[in-house]
């Protein structure tokens, strides 16, 4: 029972995941709509990573802060030359995009507005996406009464919509939330190492179960002396009000997660190679990690990635409303409010300032755009009754 | 089983997720210091300044448990608490920016479901046409649209642009003949309704004519869902054999579809219009504000922006207990429409 057995258990694991995923994109290639938003979902990829290249950061302490150029309330056009001699110095000319009120730069904040949006998308269906698989398969798995609960509870946070109950969150969280990460993280690390052991080495069954009583103590010895001690290393998280933006779509996002995964594998359960695993006596953990998941999980992580758009959007209707990101940080929906006022600039010439608005939001348009084309495509794709005719 | 047996039934599950709902919130108001708690529990301006009296009355630094007994009594008797934003006890300000809110409402979900409903039917009969190719890119590309950005720019469009449609609820005129000319009587609070009962049309004109942009802003958001929906309902009920038969019968193409298919797809449709009215509430919440709309969206949004917590944990409530009722209004009639779902 050696290390590359496991290894080789592994391989032949994912080999189906990789067929099926070159199945997938194969469908892909041949659907125009789908080919359309990789295109701009790629557009947008390469714009977040080379931020740094196609927009260089005036202060490199702090890249997500738009700079500013003068505070003059009017905004300027496309092509205005950059006043600030500071700002000159460091290579930049012009206002390609021109600039918003109190002459922030749209160019700046568009281009770094990328690498927010795909970092907003991307940790919340993380976050969420990891809670609704580990409730999930508990809920599908062993039913009855954990089942009824966290059903009932999903039920209730479905009950709000998401940007109502997320603007409820965003003005709830504490602006210091302490998370005593030292006990949490040796604890964590500790139960963490002693599942790799027992994973790897294999042990016959009384050590395994010693094993685990060991961790189970050391975890319990380490909570209870954590609790009476002062704190080891206390990590004051300052949340600014992106973290709590971030937060709050993640905890009004898991239910989602849930209830598809538990359907999925309430699916799976029945299936021959279930029973087969348990009547050889698999842990449930086993099962579910080795037999269900593997057979549930490739749409469903399929669809909540596809969900990034609507997250940013939600996030950019928040920023939108005055409760997203800081004053100043790079991100779309909040650009657009300083829109607000221009929409009308007086008699001769309404569209003046058309620049402040129709900018940051084709930006934010085309990305929701890319995922959904890519989303509808998909949801054709994955739906088990077509595939594969 | 029959109907008023299935009723009971739903109504009596519908209690546990109101309770949930309720709870949730009251979970939220704990995360707040026992300060900011406190506004909660106020009724008017004067005891804005005894923050502290009202934290030892409602014993708000003692157990949760203590805590629930008052918060919860004080709910049952319609005290929300004290909105510095709105002026006014949150269920007063709520009662009185409700009415332009629901004149949205009742504006744009009638046309979203019809609309949508007969683009869905359209765009699945004429399976990859052109006519559905342009349904579905259309909706598709209203779904990805940010709400507030298609408002700002039907603003810049028909407002800046054309001077078409203006901003706001109603005109200045309008205004000041409701709120000075002393003639004005309040009905509904519904404008449009109150112009005709008024005997003055031309407020319900004006009325209208400033809810237009608004409500394309919401049907274009919105109706993406219903035509996905439709369209596929409408696709399996084309290849059911009931269809077949009909046609085999000799009816015409219009009868087969109207009659036969459009009566069994509505069915599935329907269960998603519980899900329109949380779109619908987070729509207005951002149209409002767009096209400055005095309403409870527009409220709502002020409020979190200014840290108003009673105004937002009361419209949070609100919009909870109503998803659960609408949601339960879908299912009796989804029930009263299809026997199988009451005898199955």
């Amino acid at each position: 029972m050696s290390i590359g057995y496991r290894l080789r258990e592994f391989k032949s694991g994912i080999r189906p995941w990789l067929n099926e995923l070159k199945f997938t994109l194969k469908k892909i290639r041949k659907s125009p709509l789908s080919m359309v938003g990789t295109a701009i979902i790629i557009f947008f990829a390469v714009i977040a990573i080379f931020a740094p290249i196609l927009a260089p950061p005036v202060d490199s302490r702090d890249p997500y802060s738009i700079f500013l150029d003068g505070y003059g309330p009017t905004p300027r056009p496309p092509g205005s030359e950059i006043l600030d001699s500071y700002i000159r110095g460091t290579g930049w000319t012009t206002h390609y995009f021109g600039t918003e009120e109190g002459q922030i730069d749209i160019y700046y904040g568009c281009i770094w507005g990328a690498r927010t949006a795909f970092s907003i998308g991307v940790l919340v269906v993380v976050i969420s996406l990891a809670i609704g698989l580990i409730t999930g398969s508990i809920s599908g798995f062993y039913g009855g009464i954990i089942d009824e609960l966290l059903m009932r509870f999903t039920d209730i946070i479905l009950a709000f919509p998401g940007l109502v109950f997320a603007m409820a969150l965003v003005i709830a969280l504490p602006p210091q939330w302490p998370l005593d990460l030292g006990v949490m993280g040796i604890g964590i690390a500790i139960v963490v190492a002693i599942g790799v052991v027992g994973f790897l080495l294999k042990l016959p069954g009384i050590w395994r179960f010693l094993l685990g009583l060991a961790g189970v103590a050391a975890f319990a010895g380490l909570f209870v002396w954590g609790l009476g001690s002062p704190p080891v290393w206390v990590l004051r998280l300052n949340l600014n009000n992106l973290d709590k933006v971030l937060i709050a779509l993640a905890l009004v996002g898991w239910p989602g997660y849930t209830r598809v995964i538990r359907g999925e594998v309430l699916r799976v359960r029945q299936e021959d190679y279930v029973e087969a695993a348990k009547a050889v006596g698999c842990s449930d953990f086993r099962i579910i990690l080795r037999h269900i998941l593997p057979n549930t999980i490739y749409p469903v992580i399929i669809m909540a990635s596809l969900d990034i758009g609507a997250i940013v959007l939600t996030a950019a209707a928040l920023s939108f409303l005055g409760i997203g990101a800081p004053v100043g940080y790079a991100d779309w929906g909040q650009m657009i409010s300083f829109a607000r006022n221009w929409v009308w600039a007086g008699k001769e010439n309404p569209w003046q300032f058309w620049y402040t608005f129709t900018i940051p939001g084709l930006f934010i348009f085309l990305f929701v755009l890319g995922w959904n084309l890519l989303g509808d495509a998909f949801r054709d794709i994955l739906d088990p009754t077509l595939r594969r005719r | 089983m029959g109907l008023f047996e299935f009723v009971i039934r739903r109504v009596i599950l519908m209690i546990p997720t109101l309770v949930g709902v309720i709870l949730l919130i009251f979970a939220v108001t704990q995360m707040f210091t026992p300060q900011q708690r406190a506004t909660l529990y106020i009724t008017n301006e004067k005891q804005m300044k005894n923050i502290d009296g009202i934290i030892r009355q409602y014993h708000l630094d003692e157990s949760i448990l203590v805590q629930f007994g008052g918060w919860f009594s004080q709910l049952l008797q319609g005290n929300l608490g004290f909105s510095k934003s709105g002026g006014g006890p949150v269920l007063e300000v709520m009662v009185r920016k409700l009415p332009a809110t629901f004149e949205l409402v009742i504006f744009s979900i009638p046309i979203t479901i019809l609309l949508g409903v007969y683009l869905g039917v359209q765009s699945a009969v004429n399976r990859d046409k052109p006519v559905d190719h342009v349904t579905r890119t259309v909706s598709i590309i209203g779904w990805s649209l940010p709400s507030f950005w298609l408002g700002i720019m039907l603003i810049a469009i028909f407002f800046s642009g054309l001077g078409w449609f203006p901003p706001e609820r109603t005109g200045t005129d309008v205004f000041n003949y409701i709120t000075l000319s002393g003639k004005w009587q309040h009905y509904t609070g519904l404008l449009t309704i109150d112009g005709l009962l008024n005997g003055q049309l031309w407020i319900s004109l004006d009325v209208l004519k400033h809810m237009i942009l608004p409500t394309i802003t919401l049907v274009t958001i919105q109706i993406a869902l219903i035509v996905r929906v439709m369209r596929s309902s409408m696709l399996e009920s084309l290849g059911k054999g009931y269809v077949t038969a009909a046609r085999a019968k000799g009816l015409s193409n219009s009868e087969v579809i109207n009659r036969h298919a459009r009566r069994n797809a509505l069915i599935p449709t329907m269960t998603v219009a519980g899900l329109l009215t949380a779109g619908v509430i987070t729509g207005v919440t951002i149209t409002e504000t767009v096209f400055n709309i005095d309403g409870v969206g527009r409220w709502a949004a002020q409020a979190a922006m200014a840290v108003d917590i009673p105004a937002v944990l009361g419209f949070a409530l609100f919009t909870g207990i109503v998803y659960v009722f609408a949601n339960l209004i879908v299912d009796l009639l989804y029930a009263y429409v299809d026997p199988r779902i009451r005898l199955g």
